[in-house]
């Protein structure tokens, strides 16, 4: 039996006590005893309704530096951070969107140098840049863009260079960020792939 | 940290104390206090080779919970009823009528008994925290000890003054009420302070402020001015009245069941409308109260706002939206019966408006209630063209969440408005033009959210939050601090045409309060559980990640399983204290009395508060 039936059963079973106790008993305080338990019975199998999503940390993938060969290996990890451990995709669209909190990022990669895109990144007061829309007026957005580099997100150097080598080919620029520089950084760093999917939230 | 829990363990004990040896507990706690100092130190340097403990079988997060939930509960009705008994106090010593001094100082007795389960809780809970949680406690205690000095002198004062107010009541009439109404305030500045400190705390964990540079003072202070300190304070402040309020109107609900005579069904009727009176009076601006704080959250860190209100926390508030919509149905209702048992024949001429309000409930709610995507199979969703309903998803955003709730703050309002106006005819030669300027002004406040509400479809969301949604709030507020006044002067010079009377209630008014205590008591659960999971896999946002077992937030239907357990096990204690409370008033009873004559008001009595008082009862 899974946890939410067992839950539910238990709900049920409280309800249906509640139930009993003011069908027969007449005692006043244990009626109000009985009231109360029905609608915290009847609230938990409401909430027990509702879809089920537990909050879980971000697994801890290794991400072997050895292991990126080309360009192309470490975009491929730097779209793993972009919808993950970087939280990008959270207020970013790739595309248009009216409803994104934040700019849309389809051929940012083009657009800008790789150099503006990490003082973006790590310093992202430093140049406000509002022509963001591709069209029309710049549009002004409520969300200030947090230092990547420091916590809560607090990416690593190679991890950076991943996401912008991730950003310049989904813009169909070629990768100018050279392997062996984002080797030299260092050796090993870890990925956290979190799971931020927000499916059935209302 | 350990002496904090010792001088809160200790402060547990101060109940069987006597008021006279209070001096000699004050001086046993300093030397206490110096001691402990040093053993903090070397407590918080061991903690750190062990970061967790559990309690196997139960595991050590559902202790916490449960132990803090309980600390939680208890310590905002011990720091609310202050705040109204103090006012009532105020009340009958201006109005020179002993039943609201009565009424006050019932209130108290409730505070006094409450008050050691809420140290003892606290104690409980600090044990628990430095067994279970040794790294986190030794880093908060390095950040915030200077403020857990003030919290224990905070706590001194604060027992001290409630002895005294509250023993002293009796011998400090005549002309020492001034001194104990003092006493009062002082009790309430105590309170607030108590309040304040460990929310800087809690507050800190979601959005910490970190010096590394400075005395252990500027680091603490820094750490304490965190951004949402002061929008929790002010939020906890007034839930804290609302919750006071909602218990004392179960409390009075429950003895108006039990009642044996009609005078115990007179007096505990009129507590329990006291007591929804609080309780509505608090709930009114605490939507926008919570409107500020989650403001501040989205300014502080936009990831923590977006996992609150759009993330897996996001039908947490459509829990939240019934919880509160059914209190709001509940506050109504219980005005509506005051109508219709207290003022006989009133009924008739409310009847329509009654109707009319109790529709605008039902479409607020349903409004309110409606998620922005729904629950639908893969099959229905591409029917659906997604999983946004075509129809209903329009209402599912937040301009059309922010305007419904307005809406239901202002009807909320109006039937207060009507109770109060019920059985009275005006007598003012403007009576009637400022009852139409009144029905006006209703009916463009009611426009105007609704326009705001439609128009924030159209605009950028940053306009709508900065502009249209606080402008809805000014225009609810205008309407409240409006109404009030006016209808207060109308009603000084108008003539009671339907006596009131108390102690008729039905039944289920018993139950319509006590239901909107347990709503309070859910939603405070319930968005205690969205503070801590809004942090997600941080004790301390960004700055010390929770590496254990429990570095997850249960889906909600276990985290309301366990809401609702708390909610049941704290009414219980507090069933069980208040009946400790007052088993001393049975034993004052003479056995023999026999049940007085059902009360009648005598013509021409004013009422003190809105809706009226029953007869002097000493």
């Amino acid at each position: 039996m899974s946890e939410v039936a067992l839950l539910q059963l238990i709900g049920l079973t409280v309800v249906g006590f509640g139930i009993c106790i003011l069908l027969f008993i007449k005692a006043k305080f244990l009626r109000v005893v009985g009231f109360v338990v029905i609608v915290l019975g009847t609230f938990t199998l409401i909430a027990l309704g509702v879809p089920q999503m537990p909050s879980l940390p971000p697994a801890i993938e290794t991400f072997d530096i050895a292991e990126v060969k080309t360009p192309d290996d470490l975009a491929s990890i730097g779209q793993k951070i972009f919808f993950s451990k970087g939280q990008c995709a959270l207020c970013h669209s790739i595309g248009p969107s009216e409803s994104a909190r934040c700019p849309d990022l389809k051929g940012i990669g083009a657009k800008l140098a790789p150099e503006f895109i990490y003082e973006s990144l790590t310093d992202p007061q430093a140049y406000i840049y509002l022509d963001f829309r591709h069209e029309g007026l710049p549009k002004e957005y409520p969300a200030r863009m947090p230092y990547i580099h420091k916590n809560p997100i607090a990416l690593s150097q190679q991890e950076i260079y991943s996401v912008i080598s991730f950003l310049q080919k989904m813009s169909g620029e070629p990768i100018s960020i050279k392997v062996e520089d984002v080797m030299n950084i260092g050796k090993e760093s870890e990925v956290e792939v979190a799971s931020l999917t927000v499916n059935g939230a209302p | 940290m350990k002496n904090h829990g010792i001088i809160e363990n200790l402060k547990s004990l101060v109940p069987t104390v006597k008021p006279s040896s209070l001096f000699g507990w004050s001086v046993f706690w300093v030397l206490v206090l110096l001691p402990a100092l040093v053993w903090a130190q070397d407590a918080a340097t061991q903690a750190m080779s062990v970061e967790y403990r559990d309690i196997p079988g139960l595991g050590s997060r559902n202790v916490v919970w449960v132990v803090a939930q309980q600390h939680l509960l208890l310590a905002g009705f011990v720091l609310g009823v202050p705040i109204f008994a103090w006012v009532c106090e105020i009340v009958g010593w201006k109005t020179k009528e002993a039943r609201y001094d009565k009424l006050a100082k019932e209130f108290t007795k409730l505070l006094t008994s409450a008050y050691a389960t809420t140290a003892l809780f606290g104690g409980i809970l600090l044990f628990l925290l430095i067994g279970l949680y040794p790294k986190l406690m030794a880093y908060l205690s390095d950040i915030f000890f200077p403020s857990f000095i003030v919290y224990c002198l905070l706590f001194l004062l604060e027992t001290v003054t409630l002895y005294l107010y509250w023993y002293g009541w009796d011998a400090m009439q005549g002309n020492k009420k001034t001194f104990h109404l003092f006493l009062g305030f002082l009790l309430n500045v105590f309170a607030l302070g108590i309040m304040i400190v460990p929310n800087a705390w809690a507050t800190f964990q979601a959005s910490p402020v970190v010096v590394a540079e400075g005395t252990a003072i500027d680091r603490a202070w820094a750490a304490t001015w965190n951004p949402t300190w002061w929008p929790v304070n002010i939020h906890r402040l007034i839930a804290n009245v609302v919750l006071g309020g909602f218990i004392c109107g179960a409390y009075a609900g429950i003895r108006y069941l039990l009642a044996a005579s009609q005078e115990e069904r007179e007096h505990y009727d009129w507590m329990g409308y006291v007591g929804n009176f609080i309780g509505v009076f608090g709930m009114l601006p605490l939507p926008f109260a919570g409107y500020w704080l989650m403001r501040e959250i989205y300014q502080y860190n936009q990831q923590m706002g977006i996992t609150l209100m759009g993330g897996f926390l996001a039908w947490l508030f459509i829990l939240q939206a019934m919880l509160i919509g059914v209190l709001f149905l509940g506050a109504n209702y219980y005005f509506w019966m005051g109508i219709t048992y207290r003022i006989p024949g009133s009924e008739r001429s409310y009847r329509r408006p009654i109707l009319a309000m109790l529709i605008v409930l039902m479409v607020c709610l349903g409004v309110w209630m409606t998620p922005h995507s729904l629950v639908a199979s893969l099959e229905e969703a591409r029917k659906m063209g997604g999983t946004h309903h075509p129809l209903l998803g329009v209402f599912g955003v937040m301009s059309a969440k922010m305007t419904v709730a307005n809406l239901m703050i202002l009807v909320t309002f109006m039937s207060f408005i009507m109770y109060w106006r019920a059985g009275k005819q005006e007598t003012a030669g403007w009576a009637r033009i400022a009852k139409a300027v009144m029905g006006a002004l209703l009916v463009i406040a009611g426009i105007a959210v609704i326009v705001l509400g439609v128009w924030g479809y159209f605009v950028p969301a940053i306009i709508r939050i900065n502009y249209f949604s606080v402008a809805q709030v000014l225009i609810v507020l205008f309407v409240m601090v409006t109404f009030t006044p006016l209808t207060a002067i109308l009603m000084k010079s108008a003539k009671t045409t339907t006596e009131m009377v108390w102690g008729q209630m039905p039944i289920r008014a018993g139950y319509a309060l006590v239901s909107n205590a347990v709503m309070v008591i859910l939603l405070m659960s319930l968005m205690g559980y969205a503070r801590s999971s809004s942090r997600v896999h941080w004790h301390i946002y960004g700055v010390m990640r929770d590496t254990s077992d429990y570095a997850y937030s249960p889906a909600l239907g276990y985290a309301a399983a366990f809401m609702s357990l708390n909610t049941f096990v704290f009414c219980l204690l507090v069933a069980f204290i208040f009946w400790v409370a007052t088993m001393g008033d049975k034993g004052k009873k003479i056995p023999d009395q026999k049940e007085p004559e059902p009360a009648k008001i005598p013509a021409g009595v004013t009422p003190a508060m809105a809706g009226g008082s029953p007869r002097e009862q000493d």
